[in-house]
């Protein structure tokens, strides 16, 4: 897998990249973004294997989609004790290598916000990346409570 | 390579509640013929419902049927169908079918059932726990008498966030004809009491948790693909922002303006016809559609401001929590101040504050007596047919809310022939069903641009739907009959599979300039889904099997042609002055001058087009026994017309026709 990896801390920490954002007033709930990541990833429709997920709190009316941060300083890549995790030259995105992944669970144990999940019949774990740019938990978003972000040096002008 | 076959999740969990056992029968033998949903229930109910079963008896089965497309991509596929013998239909109690959208259906799929029925009967208050690794019995009296609200919080914090409920209020414990089935704040199986057959069956509850299930999809790729298209191609409809098919009043913008802290949806829908509301010093909700029905009576009472947005509100809380049927409410509470006004009924007897129609007193007071069966409310439980029975003078008035079967009006069935004809030949309000048609032939119509229809659009789409724009003409009886029963077939099929009406068939589209849908739409989402090749005459077909078969149920229990009629007033003109004309509907009959009679020589001759159309005897509107050959219902003609027989098995004679 073309994956950068053994970046220093300030190449990790400054890379641009793209990352989702979520805008929990406009998700009304209907979880099509979960079904289309689990259809996409694994073929099924099944809400652990997604990766993102919708929490719904029915009575009080909130529903907060949550989505993988592709975080500048990625806790995740730096538990792995493969190296199984690295950057996408093109996204920026925090990707695992699945030819190297063990399974141990270290990943998961170190995301401080639960989006590393793990698909059962494999035993490897699986994050978000991007659809490789284009989510497509982003294109079918009916009200648009998902958004895509650059975060990076700005060009000038 | 052989696709992976997709949509059904094989199960149909079957519990016993007398025995407190359960037991796993496959869907697949029902999968060929009648697909899922209603047409799995429907067939549940024809094998195993006897005609003669009381609707809150043990004996009565209470079927919650997904489809192959619930919890799936296909846009607007979070729904079920509960089918069960209802105590709700008037004249008589007979098999009928009820929605219910929301999240439960998906998790009872991901708990491996495409289907639950409930049998028997609990000895004492029980809740089921249903997941992947069986079934659990828990005793409710804890939860008995507890509201809807209450029931699921308790139940969510008991099972963690991820279980899904349905639960009934006070009003399905006391076995209130009108009693909903809930799940969250306003999802809701309303019109056919069915929350009352729970409550006779002792259930408080069904939470279900589908943690490590998952449902199989055939062709994502290609699903993925036709959920985008169909989206686009339905486009946004203003039902988003007013969360009712009509153009709504000021004062309802203004509540929203107000108090709209965003919107929700059912599972998988791009409409989000429902927006969650917080009203100072009340519970926050979400609402839709009906739950809006003491709006304009509060506001007409108190004038614009906090103390009739809280009347209002406390109204559809109230409602939902106690499990009352709001559609039943939307024509109760005006026709109460209506019997008043009448001196028909007086305040002391009825234990009610009937003078102060539109006040917060008013409609509490009636909802909790109605709920708990106190003073005129126990008369009320009964449905409001059977109460106008009981009441002297009151049916005159009654018909004035409620065309037939015991139902409030949803459209008015003076103004509109067509949708005449589905409420007579249906066993309940039938307009839940055919969103489509209405929205096509009326209310599209009234819309302002850039969302409504023109005439010559709703016309052209009538053309290509119907092949004759004059089904959309409410001028005539001419060519209603046609579409009429091709709209049926197409509710059956999206019954079965199972998808939203308010979706469905697309006879529209919002996003296209021509306005023109595509009713294909349905076999290309079956296909994607299940991997099951499948033509849209093909599911138009299965359509029709299941409808004839639900027609062989009504049939079975003594159902005929005299019987597909509406309440008699209404072929009769109703002179201005008389109190039934100055109670001026429930609002939501969109009618213009619905004193006019349906004429009754164009109505019966329709009719009669109609059984020819269908392969049912005009003299009787029984199936012929080649039409269920046809069909392939064998089983069905063999037991409607046994060897021999010259016509068709009797079923128990019904009450016939209005008192």
């Amino acid at each position: 897998m073309n994956l950068r990896r053994d970046l220093t801390f300030s190449e990790l920490n400054m890379r641009p990249r793209q990352s989702l954002v979520a805008n929990p007033e406009a998700c009304t709930g209907c979880r099509t973004c979960e079904t289309v990541c689990s259809l996409v990833k694994v073929g099924r429709i099944q809400p652990e294997s997604a990766r993102l997920r919708v929490e719904r709190e029915p009575f009080e009316g909130l529903f907060r989609p949550h989505v993988c941060r592709q975080c500048s300083t990625p806790h995740c890549l730096r538990a792995c004790p493969e190296k199984a995790i690295g950057i996408s030259p093109k996204t920026g995105a925090v990707i695992i290598d699945r030819s190297k992944c063990q399974g141990c669970g270290s990943c998961a144990e170190a995301c401080p916000f639960g989006m590393i999940v793990f698909q059962a019949e494999e035993g490897q774990a699986a994050k978000c990346d991007l659809c490789g740019g284009q989510p497509n938990c982003l294109r079918v978003c009916p009200t648009s409570a998902l958004g895509l972000v650059f975060f990076g040096p700005r060009s000038e002008g | 390579m052989r696709p992976e076959s997709g949509g059904w999740a094989g199960g149909i969990l079957r519990v016993d509640l007398s025995g407190r056992s359960s037991r796993v029968s496959p869907s697949e033998p029902y999968v060929e013929r009648f697909v899922g949903g209603l047409g799995l229930a429907a067939k549940i109910a024809w094998d195993e419902i006897s005609p003669g079963c009381s609707a809150l008896g043990a004996e009565n089965k209470l079927i919650f049927a997904a489809g192959p497309l619930t919890g799936t991509l296909a846009p607007g596929s979070g729904r079920l169908e509960v089918v069960a013998k209802s105590p709700r239909t008037y004249p008589q109690e007979t098999v009928t079918r009820s929605g219910l959208g929301g999240h439960w259906g998906r998790e009872l799929k991901l708990a491996g059932y495409d289907a639950l029925v409930l049998e028997g009967r609990a000895e004492r208050p029980v809740y089921l726990l249903i997941r992947r690794d069986g079934v659990e019995f828990h005793p409710a009296e804890d939860l008995w008498g507890q509201d809807t609200f209450a029931t699921q919080k308790l139940l969510r914090r008991r099972h963690g966030p991820r279980s899904q409920a349905v639960c009934i209020g006070p009003a399905g414990e006391n076995q209130v004809l009108s009693a909903t089935i809930m799940s969250e704040t306003s999802f809701c199986a309303g019109k056919s009491g069915f929350g009352a057959v729970m409550g006779a069956k002792k259930v408080k509850a069904v939470v279900v948790d589908g943690s490590g299930g998952s449902i199989g999809v055939a062709h994502p790729g290609r699903l993925i693909q036709l959920q985008a298209h169909y989206r686009e191609l339905l486009g946004v409809s203003p039902m988003r922002e007013w969360t009712v098919g009509y153009v709504p009043p000021a004062h309802h913008l203004e509540f929203f303006n107000n108090y709209r802290s965003g919107n929700a949806s059912c599972f998988g829908c791009p409409l989000q016809c429902m927006a969650f509301v917080r009203v100072p010093g009340l519970e926050p909700s979400q609402i839709s559609c009906v739950n809006w029905f003491y709006l304009n009576p509060a506001h007409d009472y108190y004038g614009p401001g906090l103390e009739a947005d809280q009347a209002f509100w406390s109204a559809n809380l109230l409602s939902n929590k106690l499990g009352l049927d709001t559609f039943e409410l939307a024509g109760v509470a005006p026709w109460l101040k209506d019997l008043y006004q009448a001196g028909l009924i007086d305040e002391k007897s009825a234990g009610l504050p009937l003078s102060r129609f539109g006040s917060r007193e008013y409609i509490s007071q009636l909802i909790e007596s109605i709920a708990f069966r106190r003073g005129l409310g126990d008369v009320l439980a009964l449905g409001a047919a059977r109460a106008a029975e009981k009441l002297p003078g009151a049916w005159p008035i009654y018909e004035r809310y409620y065309p037939a079967h015991g139902q409030t009006e949803h459209d008015s069935v003076r103004n509109f022939p067509g949708i005449a004809l589905l409420w007579a030949l249906d066993s309940r309000d039938p307009m839940i069903d055919h969103h489509a048609y209405r929205h096509l032939s009326v209310t599209r119509l009234r819309w302002p641009q850039p969302h409504g229809l023109t005439r010559e659009q709703a016309e052209a789409a009538a053309e290509k739907i119907f092949g004759d724009k004059t089904a959309i003409d409410h001028s005539t009886y001419q060519a209603k009959a046609r579409a009429v029963a091709y709209c049926q077939n197409r509710s059956c099929v999206m019954n079965a599979l199972v998808l939203c009406d308010l979706l469905y068939p697309i006879f529209i589209s919002q996003s296209r300039s021509d306005r023109l849908g595509d009713t294909a739409a349905e076999s290309r989402l079956f296909s994607a889904v299940t991997g099951r090749e499948t033509t849209e005459p093909e599911l138009d077909l299965i359509g029709e099997r299941i409808f004839t078969l639900e027609r062989a149920i009504m049939v079975r229990e003594g159902r005929t042609r005299a019987e597909d009629t509406l309440h008699q007033g209404h072929f009769q003109d109703l002179a201005q002055d008389s109190p039934a004309a100055r109670a001026g509907g429930t609002g939501y009959g969109l009618a213009a001058d619905d004193s006019r009679a349906v004429p009754r020589a164009d109505f019966e001759r329709a009719k009669t087009e109609y059984y020819n159309i269908r392969g049912y005897d005009p003299e009787t509107g029984v199936p012929t026994r080649q039409t269920l050959l046809d069909l392939g219902l064998e089983e069905v003609a063999a037991e409607l017309w046994p060897q021999g027989s010259a016509g068709p098995a009797a079923g128990p004679a019904g009450e016939r026709g209005d008192p």
